[in-house]
């Protein structure tokens, strides 16, 4: 068994086994909907299918966002470095969703709208928060220092987070072109068999998303120990 | 003498010409034209690919730093003690 594994909380490890087992059985099964299950759209055609991946990143790439910004108060409040690994995971998983979403988008809009890219406020919102966070990232790998790296990380975790309503919001604030398809954002909702496909890819997501975030927490926690080991053993 | 044609024809075939052409396609249906569909087909294509390479790469990165990191950590518990 590997060092991280032994390391780790016990419930984590009695769930990781079961959590892995469910992404990899409903990723087929997400596939299968989309392709199989779900009607294709009939202004968009076959590319609408391209939204059942990328909505769901969008949600996950939130997620991360959303709990790297709350993990980093918290760590600024209360010093406590399990708040600062787990902001540090969130905030890489949320420029990992954020990528993919940033890449299917034009790929979608280049046979919809004709381009691969405008200045849609929504767009132009996304790629900020996904620079913003890749600033992170860097930050949290250059420092020299990993409590100054991690106090001013936490700092600009929190400020990025503040891009979200805006992106939430672009659409409805400022008309922009991004479609408005479920009913939360103001759209008109989508046919059932599209509603469960898309409900499915959601929840394959969230948990990849878990899954995802207890192996990078555990990454984190190995490098703690890595500098705690060559500190002592350089004393 | 040439007799031009009716104006209000022109407009009507025009009209039909733009709600639905030759081939028998509207609006409403333009999406499942074959050229449409092969383009759509070639997109959806692209974007899954890509999907598909960012978690790899990804979860490849994690598992080597994993693997790295685990081998760092019992190589610094074997080594003795000062």
């Amino acid at each position: 068994m590997m060092d991280g594994r032994r390391i780790t909380t016990t419930w984590v490890d009695a769930l990781e086994p079961a959590l892995d087992a469910l992404v990899v059985l409903l990723v087929p099964a997400c596939l299968y909907a989309i392709f199989r299950l779900v009607p294709t759209e009939d202004k968009m055609g076959v590319v609408q299918r391209i939204f059942y991946f990328h909505v769901p990143s969008a949600l996950a790439g939130f997620l991360g966002v959303a709990l790297c910004a709350v993990c980093s108060a918290l760590y600024l409040w209360t010093r406590d470095r399990r708040y600062d690994r787990v902001a540090h995971a969130s905030a890489e998983l949320g420029v990992l969703f954020f990528t993919i979403v940033l890449l299917t988008g034009p790929i979608w809009a280049r046979p919809v709208w004709g381009v691969y890219w405008t200045g849609e406020v929504r767009l132009t919102s996304t790629l900020v928060l996904w620079l913003m966070y890749v600033g992170y990232l860097l930050l949290r790998t250059s420092a020299e220092n990993p409590e100054q790296a991690a106090r001013w990380a936490g700092v600009l975790g929190i400020v990025g987070a503040l891009d979200l309503p805006i992106i939430y919001k672009s659409v409805e604030w400022w008309r922009g072109l991004h479609p408005k398809v479920l009913k939360v954002s103001g759209g008109q909702g989508l046919d059932p068999a599209m509603q469960h496909a898309f409900g499915l890819c959601l929840f394959t997501f969230l948990l990849l998303f878990l899954a995802l975030l207890i192996q990078r927490c555990r990454l984190g926690l190995l490098e703690e120990q890595v500098a705690t080991l060559t500190q002592e053993a350089s004393r | 003498m040439i007799s031009l044609p009716n104006l209000s024809s022109i407009v009507s075939v025009l009209a039909l010409t733009a709600q639905e052409s030759i081939s028998g396609f509207t609006a409403e249906n333009v999406a499942t034209r074959p050229e449409i569909v092969e383009r759509g087909l070639r997109f959806l294509n692209y974007a899954y690919t890509a999907v598909w390479i960012v978690l790899g790469v990804y979860l490849l990165s994690l598992s080597v730093r994993l693997r790295r990191l685990s081998v760092q950590v019992r190589r610094l518990k074997e080594r003795p003690g000062p």
